[in-house]
């Protein structure tokens, strides 16, 4: 799906190009027009193909390349995993169509739910934190301090380091033996030492935790970019009325954040349910299944189990939760704002 | 998701050209020896230069005896289940690639494998150490041929054993001793091993498993894990965590490699590589024999070369795996490499190399894994019982009957 955003990106690319320098926003009026207007007068299906053509011809020339592209990488696989969940697919030799026994075999398999619940339970642990320290880190860089360049680098080095050094570094810190970082640290508090990856109950947080401290710069550049687009003149005003800073930021600041905060919650979201690598490094799944999330499930189902029309099912299961969620984001996250 | 879909339609491009291609399948099978094969193998050290000259050299020596060419491929260990599952489904994988035991029964079961068998009559396989064997085979039928093996057996610390006041130059070799130990340096404030609950069950219950006597599931898919001895293996790993011979987090750790390092542990499986970083370490260690309750037995992979069922050169391919096994370039590939060679004769390459020769002297001991199409499934369900008992919330019976359970869930799908 990041990719079919792509595509519209580079298409929109493609076409602002050809069509000039003519501003955005009377081009959106023009095309609305345009839409109106071909309501009206239906002309012949093949004239309409050819005024489009000779009208945009350049655009679909230079759109083939990324079409063929998105068609054979895309598309067909898109579409050909779907028929292999009806498949017994041996790797070599003839598949077997079985039906629906795969999907079945999914309803009942405990261990697949289970993992959809941890997925879920980890999206609770990470969605919000992830976005709020963004923001907060981004107040931060944006409220004018000192040095803000240096801090803006700082909170963005977790994003650009490779995520296996990062795992090792928090593995490391939230060991759970008396002599980890964490641990020690605890101990001055009187706290007992924990097991953290070690216990069915803290394994799942820690490793949102990491996950947080790996997304949470790129969430901060989002929101950086946000405050930077809200109008100056709003917190003038405010101020001159008196308001205090608090009330400016839940008022001016947070409201209008609204399409960052929209498309922040689709990227982390997406991203906490294609969660696989943290668990592949530091738990395996453990203890007790208690970190096996739905695509670590699926790597174990299709590459260790050479499982893969099982493994097709699940990663159809996951594209599903991911499109409910996505519409419901959508639906009460992403109309327009119309604030002020 | 998007990772799978490209795989998937590699696959499904495979089968399009499999399908153009199946004309060429008529091939040979009069015995007669000639054409091309391709041979996928990994890089098995650092040194890329000095692996290039020993496969020159094994290539050499296949070429001397048959009228065939051989292309040596070097695939990065990354992926490489995928890279050779998606070649083979396409038709342009391999002749002979190089496999690990959980791989062959999976793959030979699913009749990806050539039967080895009818081209096994002159080849001297008494010469073969009996445990590299045991992965090479399902249901009776010969599928590879080994080229390397490992054994893990107990490294101890010498200024440890010193501390608690026991001899270095006496080592446990039973369970009962081993706990003894184990009791001592939990006294002096050591830890007595590393259990490392969160990686693969081959270095944590099962050579425990083994050694109790017992065994995870037969060929025949008889789940025998519950079973008395089975349990009693539940059972001393539960008392080692439970009594605080293995670290606190040893339910989920992938390592103590810092425990071990900071000379606060007694004892370490580890295997000929273990051997190369202890050395460059400096830390003054011990090996010892694999420990023995009622056998004595540990956990030792196997490395073997095997021919790929729709391989267009079966004749030359199956030649090939019999060569590079010999002695003679089993010894010219674990000169380089620093493995076990799989076959007795060739093991003089260890002649002067003090520890080397004595962790080869432990492949008779050591078997590859659960040899078995399912053995990576139920890995980790046994894992996850495992994990269960150490945290408190099933016993070691409710949790080998659970894992049991699971596996015949498993196997009956």
């Amino acid at each position: 799906m990041i990719t079919l955003n792509n595509a519209d990106k580079i298409n929109e690319e493609i076409e602002s190009h050809n069509k000039g320098k003519i501003p955005l926003k009377d081009r959106i009026k023009r095309n609305k027009g345009n839409n109106s207007n071909s309501n009206k007068p239906k002309l012949p299906l093949k004239e309409r193909v050819k005024k489009q053509w000779d009208r945009n011809a350049i655009v679909y020339i230079f759109l083939v390349p990324t079409l063929l592209h998105f068609i054979v990488f895309q598309v067909f696989p898109f579409a050909f995993s779907f028929v292999l969940t009806f498949l017994d697919w041996k790797v070599i030799g003839d598949p077997e169509f079985v039906g629906l026994k795969h999907w079945i075999a999914f309803m009942n398999d405990g261990l697949a739910w289970k993992a959809i619940w941890n997925t879920v339970l980890f999206s609770i642990y990470y969605i919000v934190p992830t976005m709020s320290l963004g923001l907060i880190l981004a107040l931060i860089i944006n409220s004018g301090v000192k040095a803000s360049g240096l801090f803006k680098g700082i909170f963005f080095l977790p994003v650009v380091t490779s995520f296996v050094i990062i795992a090792g570094i928090w593995g490391w810190l939230f060991r759970g033996t008396e002599s980890g970082m964490v641990n020690y640290v605890l101990s001055f508090f009187g706290i007992d030492t924990q097991l953290f990856l070690a216990d069915s109950d803290q394994a799942l947080m820690v490793l949102a935790g990491l996950s947080i401290f790996k997304v949470a710069g790129s969430t901060m550049i989002y929101y950086f970019a946000g405050l930077q687009s809200v109008d100056k003149q709003l917190y003038e005003a405010a101020r001159i009325d008196g308001a205090s800073p608090l009330r400016i930021f839940w008022t001016i600041t947070f409201p209008l954040l609204k399409p960052i905060h929209f498309y922040v919650a689709i990227i982390t979201t997406i991203g906490s349910f294609q969660i696989f690598d943290s668990t592949f490094l530091l738990t395996g799944g453990g203890p007790n299944y208690s970190t096996t999330t739905i695509v670590f499930y699926l790597y174990q189902q299709g590459f260790a189990g050479l499982n893969l029309s099982y493994a097709a099912v699940l990663s159809y299961v996951l594209f599903f939760i991911i499109l409910v969620i996505s519409l419901i984001q959508r639906k009460y996250l992403g109309q327009e704002s119309n604030h002020y | 998701m998007k990772k799978l879909s490209i795989f998937l339609l590699l696959i499904l491009l495979g089968t399009v050209l499999a399908a153009c291609n199946s004309d060429e399948d008529a091939a040979a099978t009069d015995g007669e020896v000639s054409g091309e094969i391709t041979v996928w193998v990994h890089p098995y050290t650092s040194d890329a230069n000095e692996e290039e000259a020993m496969w020159d050299e094994i290539v050499a020596s296949y070429e001397e005896k048959f009228d065939a060419t051989v292309t040596i491929e070097t695939i990065p260990w990354g992926n490489r289940d995928q890279k050779i599952l998606t070649a083979l489904a396409a038709n342009n994988g391999p002749d002979v690639f190089y496999a690990i035991p959980d791989q062959m029964p999976q793959y030979a079961d699913e009749g990806m494998l050539l039967e080895l068998d009818p081209y096994l009559e002159d080849n001297n396989m008494d010469d073969f150490v009996d445990t590299a064997l045991v992965s090479t085979k399902w249901q009776d039928k010969t599928y590879g041929l080994p080229i390397l093996q490992e054994a893990y057996t107990l490294f101890y610390n010498v200024e440890v054993v010193e501390a608690i006041g026991k001899d270095p130059e006496n080592l446990p070799s039973t369970w009962s001793e081993f706990e003894e130990w184990a009791k001592a340096a939990k006294e002096e404030g050591y830890y007595a091993y590393s259990y490392q609950g969160g990686g693969s069950m081959n270095g944590t219950l099962y050579p425990f498993l083994w050694q109790a006597g017992g065994k995870v599931i037969t060929q025949d898919d008889e789940v025998m894990i519950n079973n008395a001895e089975g349990v009693e293996a539940f059972e001393f790993i539960n008392k080692m965590y439970e009594k605080g011979w293995v670290p606190e987090d040893s339910i989920t750790a992938m390592n103590h490699d810092a425990i071990w390092n900071a000379d606060e542990m007694l004892a370490v499986q580890g295997s000929g590589i273990s051997l190369t970083n202890l050395q460059e370490s400096g830390l003054d260690f011990v090996i010892a024999p694999p420990l023995k309750n009622k056998e004595q037995r540990t956990y030792g992979t196997t490395g073997m070369f095997v021919v790929p069922s729709n391989s267009d050169n079966p004749n030359a391919a199956a030649e090939f795996v019999k060569t590079v096994t010999s002695a003679e370039n089993q010894r010219r590939f674990n000169t380089v490499t620093q493995y076990i060679p799989a076959r007795e004769s060739a093991k003089d390459i260890f002649d002067d190399q003090k520890y080397l020769k004595q962790l080869s002297q432990y492949t008779q001991y050591a078997l590859p894994g659960v040899i078995h199409p399912k053995g990576r499934n139920i890995m980790p369900m046994i894992q996850a019982e495992v994990q269960t008992m150490m945290e408190g919330e099933k016993t070691p019976q409710e949790a080998a009957d659970a894992a049991a359970e699971a596996i015949e869930a498993e196997i009956a799908k």
